[in-house]
């Protein structure tokens, strides 16, 4: 993955996106839901964070979710090569 | 794919859960506010009940329903699951739903949807959509779970009925999403009443008496409010907490503890749950999660111990998120939510359990002979070559009941290497691709079939498990071969294999001969043998009849019909569309669409005839019966054309042909009588030949063509072209090519024993010959086309050439021949107001009738006489002869002096 930033990408490709959602979800859901890292943060929502490989597999993951009944706070698309902060809900 | 149409969806097992209403239990809360507000969406189209799982939108539906239920006005109920994803399922279901409260809905939307050629859906949704509007009372149907629809042509087709809906149709629709339809637009037009999640959850006031009054508990105020804020009035969770509480000593230790954590609440609800259950039931309720439906002996083989229905009972008594799924208490699910926190539970505790509990259910769906289920288990499982085993067993049905989409969504989950290893299995496989259309993907199959049954194949490694279905295996790839040939166009090969299929196929396997035969035939009759094609379409009939495929048996009477009436066969083909048509009526609605063809046929025939009266009564009866499309409106609209010609309405008749040609819509059969043909016939009746001429010119047809069957028609239409130029130009050379072109076309239909056209072409011979001078010739012609012709009874052949056959046969009769027959034809001729209806022919008859003067001096030059002696002899000047005989041409429509006088001498001017 070479492209530069900005530079729009096909929407097949592999992402790594990052969902934000309300309560703690345990990571026995992990397998459920694509295998996405769980980190848990201060304000009692949970973040997932992780590769997917396509939009479809967005949305099956969010429709996974949905049918836990689980407020989805964000989703956030994460560009490889955009610095993140760097903060303890480590990858 | 030849289908077959008898095993009707409706009466499918699953389908009575599915339109089972939920029961409303007394010991619920009531929500009068809610369903107040669903009363109140009557007066909408569309009621939409939209919140993620657990929001109580069934139970509030259910509570309604009751109530309703108790005033007299049912309401029609709907489960939907993911395997309704297929339109002709989805709205079989959606049909059989609203019959369980009016049973005479739907009828025949029904039958259409399980017809062999299913017409466009709104065509079906647009007869349901009349039926309902004239319904006494309105009808409520309630879709539940809406989500789990994924396919566009099904929300394509629910806008459409949104769009459409009368009065006397109400839709509610449960969905944990919003649906897909224009919901946006019904909102602005305060067509839509929405019930959301903030609706739906509970408020203090509710949550109080769901606590206190319905489970049971002695909450203070301020737990119930710690409570209610904690799970937002979420009612799943909130019934989760109830359970949890109940005969628990510590409830406020309880509730500080939930109300003081952050965690996903229905897993750590379930957890409470689960631990104060006895360990026996703990493990039934997780073991038994991967079930989609609970079922006594279903679980006792799941969890390999007894006792499972008295733990149903219990749970159901206790509340625990088990939903009965009819009245007797056979078969239940889990709430959805609660399942899936059991089956995270159960893949957290015991993951190495899973395949051993999926191939417990896998094998008693197997012995029930409730294949799908077993599949999804034994695709779970992983155990991939016990699913391969299982789809190999149904791939058979579930071609017959036309749902290749089923089979190439299991085969989908089994590796590629453990599918080509299984001939029967590809076999069918290779069939299903073909009714999606991939042709290629089809041949690849029967390709990795037929290697393992070559006479020296080295079966080493092949898995065979359907040991019935692998004997019958060459004749299943022989005819899907047979199906490629058909579907690239190569007859030659269509008939090789069909007939390698029919040599296999056993005398008992009737629905397979009939698909075999029928397709032979086909493929006989593109090549213009019409008397082996009708041999073989036959015995198609006859084994479809015996198969009990009615649709398939009358489908195949109309095609008979044609090809007897191509073959010259008239009062056979009265009697098969007889047959035909007594059969087909035995079955009511499910074969009315083919009786409506069978009707229009007959009406042909009978213009044939020129009967018709009888061409009318019969396309009434076609009316009455629906004519629905895709093909019947146009070959309904060609019959109404041919009438219209019988009574000498050529404008009429044109503008019905126009029409025609607009709605065509191919078949798989040939074109006996292309439109684009039979709107020149019927430009050359209106004398528009310049536009005929046009025809051919963008055609390409030409007279020295290479001569095949499909397009003996058009060559037949263009030696009318030719002939009619002669006749208008004097071109001979015309002429002479119509007369090399029809010798031909004789010797060809002559072999394809194609009898009408052999009266056709004759009787254009005899045209020829006439327009030639030869006298004699043209009588030899009429004579042979009235001696075939005769004893069938075909008179308008003749009688829609208008004045030009009633001088020939004017000269045949005085010449002797023809006899009774073409003295009869000769008095249909009658002019208008005179007897029977002729074909009355602007361009044979004169709009502008030519004056004495024009007439004597036409005589003349038919005499021989050249201008200037015709001006001497009448004492005129040369200018003025000149004149005459422009305006003479100018009526009689010629512009030469030998088409002048053929003309005149058709006219019997001269």
């Amino acid at each position: 993955m070479t492209a530069t930033a900005g530079q729009a990408r096909c929407c097949s490709d592999s992402q790594q996106y990052e969902i934000r959602l309300q309560g703690h979800l345990d990571s026995r859901w992990a397998e459920r839901l694509e295998g996405m890292a769980f980190a848990f943060d201060g304000d009692g929502t949970t973040t997932l964070t992780g590769p997917l490989a396509d939009q479809a597999a967005l949305h099956g993951l969010l429709t996974r979710i949905r049918d836990l009944g689980l407020p989805i706070i964000s989703i956030r698309r994460i560009d490889s090569d955009v610095q993140r902060p760097t903060d303890n809900s480590g990858q | 794919m030849e289908r077959s149409a008898e095993e009707p969806l409706a009466a499918n097992p699953l389908l009575a859960s599915k339109l089972y209403a939920p029961r409303w239990r007394a010991a619920s809360v009531l929500r009068p506010r809610l369903t107040q507000r669903l009363d109140r969406g009557t007066e909408s189209k569309l009621t939409l009940v939209s919140a993620p799982p657990g929001f109580g939108k069934t139970t509030v539906l259910a509570e309604w329903l009751a109530a309703r239920a108790a005033e007299q006005q049912p309401v029609a109920w709907l489960s939907l699951d993911s395997s309704d994803n297929n339109p002709a399922t989805f709205w079989t279901y959606v049909v059989s739903a609203m019959q369980a409260v009016q049973p005479n809905i739907g009828r025949a939307a029904l039958a259409m949807l399980q017809a062999p050629q299913p017409p466009a859906t709104e065509t079906i949704l647009g007869i349901l959509l009349n039926e309902a509007a004239a319904l006494s009372s309105p009808l409520v149907l309630i879709l539940d779970d809406y989500h789990v629809i994924e396919i566009v042509a099904i929300h394509d087709g629910l806008a459409f009925l949104l769009d459409h809906l009368p009065d006397q149709l109400r839709l509610v629709i449960a969905s944990r999403a919003d649906p897909p339809v224009p919901l946006a637009r019904l909102r602005a037009r305060g067509e839509l009443t929405e019930i959301r999640a903030a609706d739906l959850r509970f408020s203090p006031a509710e949550a109080a008496a769901f606590l206190n009054g319905a489970m049971g508990l002695s909450l203070s105020a301020d737990d119930v409010a710690a409570l209610e804020s904690r799970t937002e009035g979420w009612i799943a969770a909130l019934q989760l907490a109830a359970l949890s509480m109940q005969g628990r000593a510590d409830v406020a230790g309880f509730i500080s503890a939930f109300t003081g954590n952050d965690r996903y609440i229905v897993d750590y609800l379930v957890e409470e749950v689960l631990q104060r259950q006895p360990a026996q039931v703990r493990s039934f309720l997780l073991r038994t999660s991967i079930l989609e439906r609970l079922h006594a002996p279903l679980c006792d083989a799941v969890t390999a111990e007894g006792g499972s229905r008295a733990i149903l009972e219990t749970l159901e008594r206790g509340n625990l998120f088990l939903v009965p799924l009819d009245d007797r208490r056979q078969w239940y699910r889990y709430h959805h939510l609660f399942a899936d926190v059991l089956r995270s539970r159960l893949g957290e505790e015991q993951p190495g359990q899973l395949s051993t509990l999926h191939g417990r259910a896998s094998s008693w769906f197997a012995a029930e002979g409730q294949s799908a289920s077993a599949i999804r288990h034994a695709i779970a499982a992983n155990d991939l070559a016990r699913a391969a085993g299982l789809v190999e067993s149904e791939a058979q049905m579930a071609m017959r009941h036309h749902r290749p989409d089923r089979l190439i969504e299991w085969v989908k989950a089994i590796p590629d290497e453990l599918v080509r290893a299984m001939p029967v299995l590809s076999t069918y496989y290779g069939h299903a691709l073909q009714g999606m259309g991939d042709m290629e993907g089809s041949k690849a199959r029967l390709d990795d079939a037929a290697r393992w049954l070559k006479a020296d194949a080295d079966q080493q490694g092949m898995i065979v498990v359907d040991d019935d279905a692998f004997a019958s295996l060459p004749s299943r790839v022989a005819l899907g071969r047979a199906y490629l040939c058909m579907a690239a166009g190569d007859v030659a090969g269509t008939v090789q294999h069909s007939r390698r299929a029919l040599e296999l196929l056993a005398e008992d396997e009737h629905h397979w001969r009939g698909a075999a035969s029928a397709l032979l035939g086909l493929a006989l009759w593109f090549d213009g043998d019409l008397e082996s094609a009708q041999a073989l379409r036959g015995q198609g009939g006859a084994s479809f009849e015996q198969a009990g495929d009615i649709n398939l048996a009358t489908i195949s009477a109309y095609h008979d019909g044609d090809l007897l009436k191509a073959r010259g066969r008239l009062s056979e083909a009265r009697t098969r569309y007889e047959r035909g048509l007594r059969l087909a009526l035995q079955h009511g609605e499910r074969a009315a669409q083919g009786a409506a063809n069978l009707y229009i046929g007959m009406a042909d025939l009978c213009c044939e005839l020129n009967d018709l009266d009888g061409a009318a009564r019969n396309l009434g009866h076609a009316e009455e019966l629906g004519i629905i499309p895709p093909r019947t409106p146009y070959r309904y609209l060609l019959a109404r054309a041919r009438l219209l010609q019988g009574h000498g309405d050529l404008a009429g008749a044109f503008e019905l042909l126009e029409e025609a040609e607009r709605i065509y819509v191919r078949g798989a059969v040939p074109d006996t009588r292309p439109i684009g043909a039979l709107k020149v016939r019927a430009q050359l009746m209106q004398g528009r030949l310049d536009e005929a001429l046009a025809w051919v010119r963008a055609s390409g047809l030409s007279f020295d063509d290479e001569l095949s069957y499909p397009p003996e028609y058009q060559h037949l239409t263009l030696a009318r072209v030719l002939i009619a130029r002669f006749r208008r130009d004097g071109d001979t050379r015309s002429l002479a090519e119509a007369d090399a072109l029809l010798t031909r076309l004789r010797d060809a239909a002559e072999t394809g024993g194609r009898g009408a056209a052999g009266i056709e072409i004759r009787m254009l011979q005899a045209f020829v010959a006439r327009c030639a001078g030869d006298l004699a010739g043209a009588n030899q012609q009429i004579s042979e086309a009235l001696t075939l012709a005769e004893p069938e009874g075909f008179a308008r052949i003749f009688l829609d050439e208008g004045l030009p056959m009633r001088d020939l046969l004017r000269q045949a009769v005085s010449a002797g021949i023809g006899g009774d027959y073409a003295r009869r034809l000769l008095a249909s001729f009658a002019g208008p107001g005179e007897g029977p209806p002729t074909a009355a022919s602007p361009v044979t008859g004169l709009a502008e009738a030519l004056t004495a003067r024009e007439l004597e001096i036409l005589r003349l030059v038919a005499g021989g006489m050249q201008n200037q002696a015709i001006a001497d002899h009448l004492v005129i000047s040369l200018f003025t002869v000149k004149r005459h005989i422009a305006n003479a041409y100018g009526k009689l429509g010629v512009g030469h002096r030998t088409a002048a006088i053929v003309r005149a001498q058709e006219l019997g001017l001269l």
